[in-house]
């Protein structure tokens, strides 16, 4: 219930932001014409408008949703990711994979030893088959030899 | 006679050593895929499209490539069905009524040999339906004008969710975010910007590839580590296969119907898969009657279904081939992957792209082929494949997904896009909000939008030139049949399908 009226709240507020600033397009050069950048999108606009005030008012029973914890482990992979493609060019592709899929697997319940070994495994052969076998360049990073 | 001819020339391209090599490898990955926990066939296809592309294979190799993956995730999701009685997607559930008891009595081997068979049957007459019906179809959509087109991208999203849909306005909500995330960018007619907020990131709009990649592949990680799953689905042990002529024989007739109700159901929009293995199913229970052993493990009992479900597998290529409109997620994936290779979508498919459409029919002809010949004596490795835990296949995966959206423009901004993507994806499935229509929307919007323009500028903005003939009356009221018919139908079939799974539970508890 609380779930999809949420979601129906939030679809209804994109709908009207999305289609003011439709409304709000600058003329296009040459003139205005009987169909223009904003008829789609309005159109969009008013489909989804309406479908999220069906679901404000008739949302379907939620779906279970987990614990803190679980939010929280949700929360933490997103962010793990989001640090791995920001590592990834500094880094190097093998250093960040091997922590990137080390973290990854040990949240998933393996113990640190294979969950490691499964990292630099993963990383390095990856790495070996991009870049000499597929000759895709992999960022090389601090381990550059040069 | 052309059709021959172009089917011709498609084998010429597809049975170069090459690109046989390219199915063979295809076949193998695909049935990986399908066999794997937590990799559906949309999702293994999309993550291959960034690969293919960035590896520089020639349209036709990748193409065939993909196609032989797509033929080869519907093999694999039978596996874990038969041996574990856990359905590897939504239309392998009927599969495991007889294929868990038959492989319970000691016949693994022969079950899987059994539904091998009974896959390549119906994969090949669905094709064989195709190459028959494809070029009927292309050349009606040649009357098409642009307020047709409308009407047919509408009615794609109209059908989506199938006949056994639980809520349409859901999917409607699914359309209308995928079409929005489709108008950013440069509006290619005017040159405005639209929802660019001057990033110049997003001039190009969002990346489809980016957007399938996230919202299914990281999506799915996260559902892995909401349910805490991390070991593997535990072993099963196979048996020495012994199988006789005469035990495929015996199934060829029930294959044959089954081959035709699934090819029927594939091609009908919104029926489906999983309603084609369904149909297959209940119509041969009915046929056998008491002759036969259904729910214990008849070889039939397998063959019906497994048949059903590849021939409206590949029925369900008939729409997307000839009209542009696909309609399930799969071949969603593969209309993404036909983008991709500067292919619009829509009727026109067909007629300006002869060649690719021709390669991907003699591909997956050939694709069937390398598949029965692959599967029956690689069954045993498959089978390993399905203890490996979670826990170290899903990193493995979310890296190579990774891997394959860096590999395109050597960006991390793509990277977070798909991370972002991911959450999107968690969230909508949590909600029950279908990802498929998102998808579509992103993949059809700009066709759909040019369309609408189109005609709406030969009306001078009269919107009633999009019901104005007699074809595009027709197909706004199979489209609205479309979004009403669930509501009619849809309880009803899914109380059915429940039920068969349910009384066979029941019989096994009583054993």
């Amino acid at each position: 219930m609380i779930g999809d009226r949420i979601l129906g709240i939030l679809m209804l507020l994109l709908a009207v932001a999305y289609g003011w600033e439709a409304s709000q397009f600058p003329e296009p050069f040459g003139g205005v014409e009987a169909v223009g950048p904003e008829t789609f999108p309005l159109l969009l606009a008013v489909i989804l408008g309406f479908s999220s005030i069906y679901l404000i008012v008739k949302p379907d029973p939620d779906q279970e949703w987990p614990g803190t914890k679980t939010l929280l482990d949700l929360a933490f992979v997103l962010v793990l990711l989001l640090i791995f493609a920001a590592l990834l060019a500094p880094l190097g592709f093998v250093i960040s994979t091997t922590l990137m899929v080390t973290v990854l697997c040990w949240r998933m319940g393996a113990k640190p030893i294979p969950a490691g070994l499964t990292g630099l495994g993963s990383a390095v052969s990856i790495y070996l088959l991009f870049n000499f076998l597929l000759e895709l360049h992999l960022p090389a990073g601090i381990l550059k030899l040069t | 006679m052309e059709t021959l001819n172009f089917l011709l020339h498609g084998f010429s391209v597809a049975l170069m050593p090459e690109h046989l090599l390219f199915a063979a490898i295809g076949a193998l990955l695909g049935t990986l895929i399908g066999a794997l926990p937590g990799l559906g066939p949309a999702n293994g296809v999309a993550i291959l499209i960034p690969l293919a592309f960035s590896l520089g294979l020639s349209p036709a190799a990748s193409m065939i490539l993909l196609t032989s993956v797509y033929a080869g995730a519907m093999y694999g999701g039978r596996i874990s069905s038969i041996l574990l009685n856990i359905p590897g997607d939504e239309p392998a559930m009927m599969t495991t009524l007889d294929g868990y008891p038959m492989a319970m009595k000691g016949k693994a081997a022969e079950a899987l040999a059994i539904s091998a068979i009974a896959s390549f049957i119906g994969s090949l007459l669905a094709t064989i339906g195709l190459i028959i019906l494809a070029p009927i179809l292309a050349r009606f959509a040649l009357h098409f004008g642009p307020a047709e087109y409308f009407a047919l991208f509408a009615l794609a999203f109209a059908t989506l969710g199938g006949v056994t849909g639980k809520n349409q306005v859901k999917t409607v909500v699914a359309a209308a975010l995928g079409l929005m995330i489709s108008t950013v960018g440069v509006d290619i007619s005017t040159g405005n910007q639209r929802y660019t907020y001057n990033i110049l990131e997003l001039y190009e709009g969002v990346d489809f590839i980016i957007a399938i990649v996230g919202l299914f592949a990281i999506s799915e990680l996260m559902f892995f580590i909401e349910r805490h799953i991390s070991e593997g689905a535990g072993s099963a042990t196979l048996n020495k296969l012994n199988l006789k002529m005469s035990d495929i024989l015996h199934i060829l007739p029930t294959s044959l119907r089954g081959s035709v109700l699934g090819f029927i159901s594939g091609v009908l929009p919104g029926a489906g898969a999983s309603l084609g293995s369904f149909i297959s199913y209940s119509l041969e229970k009915k046929i056998i009657g008491s002759k036969g052993y259904f729910g214990e493990g008849d070889p039939r009992g397998i063959a019906a279904p497994e048949a059903g479900n590849n021939a409206a597998a590949n029925g369900a290529l008939v729409p997307m081939l000839t009209l542009g409109v696909p309609g399930s997620g799969t071949t969603a994936v593969l209309l993404a992957m036909l983008i991709s290779l500067n292919v619009q979508p829509g009727p026109m498919l067909f007629t300006q792209n002869a060649e690719l459409v021709w390669g991907v029919i003699a591909a997956l002809l050939v694709g069937n082929v390398m598949l029965l010949v692959l599967n029956i004596p690689m069954v045993g490795l498959f089978v390993k494949l399905l203890s490996i835990p979670p826990k170290y296949l899903m990193p493995v995966v979310t890296l190579i997904a990774a891997v394959g959206i860096y590999s395109i423009s050597n960006s991390a901004l793509d990277l977070y896009f798909m991370v972002g993507f991911g959450l999107l994806g968690y969230l909508l499935r949590k909600l029950e909000v279908p990802l498929v229509p998102v998808i579509l929307g992103m993949l059809l919007g700009p066709e759909m939008e040019r369309s609408l323009r189109h005609a709406l500028t030969i009306s001078d903005g009269d919107w009633s030139i999009l019901f104005s003939s007699g074809l595009s009356v027709g197909i706004w009221a199979v489209a609205i049949a479309g979004l009403a018919l669930p509501y009619i139908l849809g309880p009803i079939l899914r109380r059915r399908m429940e039920n068969a799974r349910a009384r066979m539970e029941i019989a096994e508890e009583a054993d």
